[in-house]
């Protein structure tokens, strides 16, 4: 259909509103990243690339881009094998009710907020005196109770740990949904053929859910770069010795707790090209399809 | 048939018993949280490894109604989750439509940059849009939540997706029937497309009645704030009350497991049509 009194009449709007609340603030925050920026001076001086100068020669920023990658690697891929993992097995089940039942139950933590639930996680799991972990430890193998939050690596693999509690119900229902629509028949034949269980699904079930695969995938990866809440809650201060800091944390910190906000706008145009090159790699790998159909 | 029925048996087994365990486990943290909420301070210092209260008791929540503005963190969240979604469902679905079933001039980079802006991760912009929320006198305001995000670039992928799918001819008679495009937009877009509408509205609902860096950077006042920064502010000036931070936390988060759970049929069809999209 032609209507362009009807398009612009829709389209102008809207295009304003993105241009003002989307890519504005990205060349916004790409012009302070040359100042030495505080909203509270009434100058701020024009420093040229020195912000970016100093990020390449400050230890906390590479750590806190090391800490991210690992973050999101780590927490990603295991992400991605337990949920498919726990998607096969519920729909071994053949009940109805009970898959859905599952299901359920696993993406509950997932409705909650997150600060919430960190905060759960906070005293009830993490906490020294009576948290969970250390309630386990004590009682298997008589460890006397650790302060979880002044460890580097146990505390980074903590969080990675509650992230995976906090979010697995969301690609397990979209995998179960995925792997229920892969047709009887096809699963049959290759039962004939005589391919096991495993067989069957890494070379049926699988390539039949590529889509959905890759989806999930690029979806959980950014959505994990943005991790920010938990670290805030868990490790404000971004743990001992940062073995926690993440670039989100250290870019909130720097511009709202310091208020050197021109400096976070450098570390916020580099997250920006890390995300970007992620993204690009992940779909040049994974030949995701979001073309214009 | 027989035979594959009773091979299949172990593994079915297995797989039940598999999962009974994961959702104990998966559970474990938010029933802590309600039965916490339910101890009295003492209870829990004094038989920390407990897991039922001692005597159950409302101190806790109590406290909460006592000591925080919680009746006022509740609408503001209602009120920025409840304006946010409405508008966002308006603003994706004629946006949605008019890149579904209109042609112009440009309309394929004009759709990218709707899908660019959806990589840019809200931290990296969160000084520029702290500065503009200024700089346009919503600081300190529930606007502040509810403003920037009116238009949604993934709610309009989603819903421009589904419109696809309603056939050209639908909205071609409805044309030579001298509907106008806000009449097919009502009469035969939006009938059409219920299941997305839902999906957009609980994604929306939920990322707002959840979201904590904007409020975090955005609002000041206790008496302003959502239910998730509430919590954590209650939660640093409470450190020592922990039956009464349970209990905060369980009515920040009860309302949004209670919906769930009676909307669950909806919540997963939303999850999974926009994740198969």
């Amino acid at each position: 259909m032609k209507n362009g009194k009807f398009v612009a009449a829709v389209l102008i709007p809207a295009f304003g509103f993105l241009a003002f609340f989307a890519f504005y603030p990205v060349v916004y925050g790409l012009g302070i990243s040359f100042f030495d920026f505080n909203p509270a001076n009434s100058h701020n001086d024009f420093i040229g690339l020195e912000n970016y100068a100093r990020l390449m020669h400050d230890p906390l920023f590479w750590k806190s881009v090391g800490n991210t990658l690992f973050f999101c690697l780590v927490a990603v891929s295991a992400n991605i094998v337990i949920t498919l993992t726990l998607a096969e097995i519920i729909c071994h089940i053949p009940k109805k009710w009970m898959r859905t039942l599952f299901r359920t139950i696993l993406f509950i933590p997932c409705v909650a907020p997150i600060v919430g639930t960190s905060i759960i996680w906070k005293y009830g799991i993490i906490a020294t005196d009576g948290g969970l972990i250390n309630n386990i430890l004590g009682m298997l193998f008589g460890i006397p109770p650790t302060n979880w939050t002044l460890t580097e690596m146990p505390m980074m693999l903590i969080i990675i740990l509650y992230t995976l509690w906090a979010d697995i119900g969301y690609n397990v229902i979209l995998f179960t949904a995925g792997l229920e629509s892969v047709p009887k028949e096809l699963e049959e034949a290759a039962r004939v053929d005589g391919a096991g269980a495993l067989r069957r699904f890494f070379s049926v079930r699988i390539p039949l859910i590529r889509r959905s695969f890759v989806f999930v995938a690029i979806m959980t990866m950014a959505d994990y770069f943005q991790m920010f809440a938990q670290f805030n809650v868990l490790v404000a201060d971004g743990g001992r010795n940062y073995a926690a800091m993440v670039l989100t944390n250290l870019i909130y910190r720097t511009s709202f707790k310091s208020f050197d906000m021109g400096y976070a706008a450098a570390i916020s145009m580099a997250l920006f090209v890390i995300v970007m090159t992620v993204a690009i790699i992940q779909d040049r790998v994974m030949k995701a399809d979001w073309s214009y159909e | 048939m027989k035979k594959t029925n009773k091979k299949m048996r172990p593994s079915v087994v297995f797989s039940i018993a598999f999962m009974s365990l994961l959702s104990a486990v998966m559970m474990y943290p938010m029933v802590w949280m309600v039965l916490t909420s339910f101890k009295s301070n003492a209870d829990i210092h004094l038989h920390k490894a407990q897991f039922l209260p001692t005597e159950w008791t409302i101190e806790g929540y109590l406290t909460v109604f006592e000591k925080a503005p919680i009746g006022h963190w509740f609408l503001n969240s209602v009120l920025t989750t409840g304006l946010t979604t409405l508008a966002v469902i308006v603003t994706s679905t004629l946006v949605g439509f008019v890149f579904a079933k209109y042609r112009f001039r440009f309309k394929q980079p004009l759709f990218y940059a709707i899908i660019a802006t959806m990589m840019v991760p809200p931290q990296v912009t969160m000084i520029p849009r702290y500065l503009i929320i200024q700089d346009i006198h919503l600081f300190n305001t529930i606007w502040a939540l509810i403003v920037p995000g009116l238009v949604s670039a993934f709610s309009v992928y989603l819903a421009r997706q589904f419109i696809e799918d309603i056939p050209d001819s639908l909205c071609e008679a409805a044309r030579l029937d001298g509907a106008g495009p806000l009449r097919i937009y009502w009469h035969v877009i939006l009938p059409n497309i219920k299941p997305a509408i839902g999906a957009i509205g609980i994604f929306t609902a939920m990322m707002h009645w959840n979201d904590y860096l904007n409020p975090l950077l955005m609002l000041n006042d206790k008496t302003k704030m959502t239910l998730p920064l509430g919590l954590v502010i209650f939660d640093n000036g409470h450190t020592t009350d922990l039956a009464a931070t349970m209990a905060a936390a369980a009515l920040v988060m009860v309302p949004m497991v209670v919906v769930f759970v009676l909307f669950q049929k909806q919540f997963i069809k939303g999850m999974t049509l926009s994740g198969m999209k």
